[in-house]
């Protein structure tokens, strides 16, 4: 599919339905392919698998792990440090740990669904050893329980720290009360001369001198400096046994990392299935059946981008049925669904290449080379290096050259109103030819237009939609909202099959009307359509 | 005088749990008056959160490779810091992660176990600021914030007491330092708009060209900004139009006083001429946590 048909088909949007909560569901969810033809059963079983989850999991517990898995920190690097030999942080050990508890409670959410497994025994074992450094809810602390030298270096330090307070805070103490000052704050401090009873006391420096103050420094004596000294050694002793700890932990780390990089990636497909599930059950998808034959037939299927956008004005999508083996036309009145009818038509092809449950009742759908959207919305872009300098007529063709050059083997071709920016006469023409092509060519493709006799000239199966039931009358004041409201009660959006020269009624005039076209111009259209 | 005391009590009689030190320039003394004022919250069991805006407590300045104010850490504090700064021994106890970027690595929370110096790198960004002050709050009663050179847009949106630095390292006079701090602080100390007097909102920052064109135009009414970050004018050009121009915000900040630091590495000050300066420039009660002084105009 190129950026064109995805961008029609509403690919970002299906994407974003399918987006993953954590970092290794984004992994997993970047490297996700469409199966392709040969892989018939292989995505079969995906789609039901994704089905039968939607099935058995309520929707709370779904949204349970996929909040389990986006508050999970990526503890890849941690693991990759770890293997390549590094002593790893307190940092590093936290991210590890939640990746644990991570692990635990989606296995936990997740018991006796078909899911790889959230955990396995590096996991397990990992979290014993880091248990004693669980601190409070979510922290995470090098606790003298991972080593027997921890407890009596830091002890050893604790006592020399508060050695080394008492002694500095004797000497700031002693200087204070010899300054006639309440406290020293800092290592420097001014003192004002004019405040000044003779010299400095002892244990003060001068730091700087000026007229009416002197800068300090308070110089530690021989027995601060000692305690300092001692509290230094006690504080690296402190530090070799936290990096002695650290190592161990890492070293285990080291010994499980295949393991946990495979717990990982467990969690990113879980991660995957479970945001498709929650999207299979939200929108009420079912799985489809993947045949080997090309083909795409549903019946009740849905354009999902567009009924999230009607859901949200309080209108109803209408769902469709098509059956398609090969390639066929498709007519109907403007604004009466054909544009929607081929949407939705690629939606379902999509989904169900990527293993997904399809939005309708049930479908039978093959995979696949290629799915291509051409004409309308296909030719938004300026085209390459031409730029603006191509019609919209031209770069429809272009595409269409492109799509046919690719020459793909099974092609799903949807075709919306190609040339009908060009004469009639030859629009009708190209478009005939090209329906005889992709027969020709064995394509699944549905064609829409508004050129009478297409599916007559080129012997293809003719679909409509029904259209118009009856045209509602504009009342005065009413929005746009309205009226497209109204009129929608009124279109009858079912796609039949009709025969080859069954053409629909035109309502294209009653339907401008509507729009609020002004009344003389449109009673001038309906005069000049009579004389015609 | 136990300066970081009575300032400590100056910034909580705000009402505010989160106490942030912006300066004139630098090296003006806002680590050293976040330092006593921290010291004085251990010595209350007022359990403290820190964070930096920039990059705080290194031995040297990195700009100018000079000595700087360390920041010994006691247990129970919780810091908001780079990972790649966070000291590796003694442990500290890691609590949170976050997603805000700094110049070294991600911001973590982390709580102190075993008293030590600490380095405070906070995020780059207002809102990183603010969100790593937020979630201090949740960790501590009292947040202090080594606020970077005249970096005011990081106390937009919050309700934080504002101390303000400024000393001999920033300025080449006295005259200048004064100045200087007489325009931040009354920056700072925009009052709240009268609604009962005529005035005009002015959406987003208050720049030097739309103060002269208010200016130009005779401007009587009330000129309102959301809160005084807005005002995006700094030292003799804000004192000339706050002079001439009405200037109110919608969110006063609190301004709980100054700090002086009147001895720099190149000049020094006399420091009771400079605080008596300071307080008459800025009506502010004003430290020096040097000399153990407060003074007030």
């Amino acid at each position: 599919m190129d950026a064109s048909s995805a961008a029609a088909l509403d690919v970002p949007w299906l994407l974003a339905a399918l987006e993953p909560a954590g970092p290794y569901g984004q992994i997993a969810f970047d490297d996700l392919r469409p199966f392709v033809r040969g892989e018939e059963d292989a995505a079969r079983a995906r789609a039901r698998r994704v089905a039968e989850l939607a099935a058995s999991l309520d929707a709370g517990t779904l949204d349970a792990v996929r909040e389990t898995l986006r508050g999970m920190p990526d503890a890849a690097p941690a693991i990759a440090r770890a293997s390549m030999g590094d002593t790893l942080g307190d940092a590093n050990l936290l991210e590890l740990q939640r990746f644990c508890d991570a692990a635990a409670r989606t296995a936990t959410l997740l018991a006796g669904a078909d899911v790889p497994e959230a955990t396995n025994d590096a996991v397990r074992e990992t979290a014993r050893a880091l248990e004693p450094g669980r601190s409070g809810k979510f922290g995470f602390y090098l606790a003298d329980d991972f080593d027997a030298r921890l407890a009596a270096a830091r002890t050893a330090t604790s006592r020399a720290q508060a050695e080394f307070d008492a002694a500095s805070g004797r000497s700031r103490q002693r200087v204070a009360q010899a300054l006639g000052r309440e406290e020293i704050s800092g290592g420097e401090f001014v003192v004002m001369r004019a405040d000044l009873s003779g010299s400095l006391p002892p244990g003060v420096r001068v730091a700087r001198e000026a007229a009416t103050y002197v800068m300090c420094e308070l110089e530690l004596d021989e027995a601060t400096l000692a305690a300092m000294r001692r509290r230094d050694e006690a504080a690296e002793a402190v530090a070799e046994a936290e990096e002695a700890a650290r190592a161990a932990l890492s070293g285990e780390i080291r010994a499980r990392a295949s393991a946990l990089e495979r717990a990982a990636r467990a969690l990113g497909e879980i991660d995957v299935l479970v945001a498709a599930a929650r999207f299979a059950k939200r929108y009420g998808c079912s799985a489809a059946d993947i045949e080997n034959d090309a083909m795409l037939s549903f019946t009740q299927g849905r354009h999902l981008p567009l009924a999230a956008e009607l859901e949200r004005e309080g209108r109803a999508f209408t769902p469709v049925d098509v059956a398609l083996h090969d390639v066929a036309a498709l007519t109907g009145p403007n604004m009466g669904g054909k544009s929607v009818c081929l949407r939705t038509c690629g939606f379902i092809a999509l989904c169900a290449a990527f293993g997904l449950p399809v939005p309708a009742e049930g479908a039978r759908v093959s995979l696949f080379d290629e799915i291509a959207w051409l004409g309308i919305g296909s030719d938004a872009s300026p085209d390459g290096e031409l730029g603006g300098l191509l019609s919209s007529f031209a770069r429809e063709v272009v595409r269409l050259r492109d799509v046919l050059e690719r020459a793909p083997a099974r092609t799903l071709a949807l075709v919306d109103e190609f040339a009908r920016t060009t004469t009639p006469r030859e629009g009708k023409a190209l478009v005939v030819s090209l329906v005889a092509e992709l027969q020709r060519r064995g394509a699944v493709g549905l064609v829409a237009t508004h050129l009478g006799g297409v599916a007559a000239e080129a012997g293809v199966r003719h679909f409509a939609v029904r259209g118009l039931r009856d045209v509602p009358a504009r009342r005065p004041r009413e929005s746009m909202h309205e009226t497209l409201a109204a009129l929608a009660d009124t279109m009858d959006y079912t796609v039949v099959e009709v025969g080859p020269g069954d053409e629909p009624p035109g309502d294209a005039i009653a339907l401008a009307a509507l729009l609020g076209l002004d009344e003389s111009l449109i009673a001038r259209a309906r005069e000049s359509l009579k004389g015609a | 005088m136990r300066v970081g005391a009575d300032l400590l009590s100056a910034a909580r009689a705000t009402g505010s749990r989160s106490v942030i030190f912006v300066g004139t320039g630098k090296n003006v003394g806002k680590t050293v008056a976040m330092r006593s004022v921290y010291e004085a919250a251990c010595e209350r069991d007022i359990a403290c959160g820190l964070a930096s805006i920039g990059r705080d407590g290194e031995a040297a300045d990195v700009a100018g490779a000079h000595a700087k104010p360390r920041l010994f850490l006691r247990p129970g504090t919780v810091v908001a810091t780079a990972r790649d700064v966070l000291p590796r021994s003694p442990a500290s106890e890691v609590i949170a992660f976050s997603n805000l970027p700094t110049a070294a690595g991600a911001l973590i929370y982390a709580r102190v176990v075993h008293p030590a110096f600490y380095e405070l790198v906070g995020p780059p960004t207002a809102s990183g600021m603010r969100e790593a002050i937020d979630a201090l709050k949740s960790f501590a009663e009292l947040v202090l914030v080594d606020g970077a050179v005249d970096r005011v847009a990081a106390l937009a949106g919050g309700d934080d007491a504002v101390v303000v630095s400024c000393g001999a390292a920033a300025a080449g006079t006295m005259q200048e330092a004064v100045d200087d701090v007489r325009a931040l602080a009354r920056r700072l100390s925009v009052q709240a708009v009268d609604p009962e007097r005529p005035l005009v909102h002015v959406p987003g920052a208050f720049t030097a060209s739309a103060a002269s064109a208010a200016i130009a135009r005779g401007e009587r009414r009330q000129i309102v900004v959301r809160d005084p970050t807005q005002i995006a004018l700094s030292g003799k050009a804000f004192l000339s139009a706050s002079e001439r121009l009405d200037l109110r915000c919608e969110r006063p900040l609190r301004v709980a006083g100054v700090t002086v630091a009147s001895i720099g590495r190149d000049r020094g000050f006399e420091p009771r001429a400079f605080a008596r300066a300071v307080a008459a420039a800025t009506s502010l009660p004003v430290y020096d946590v040097y000399a153990s002084e407060r003074t007030v105009a």
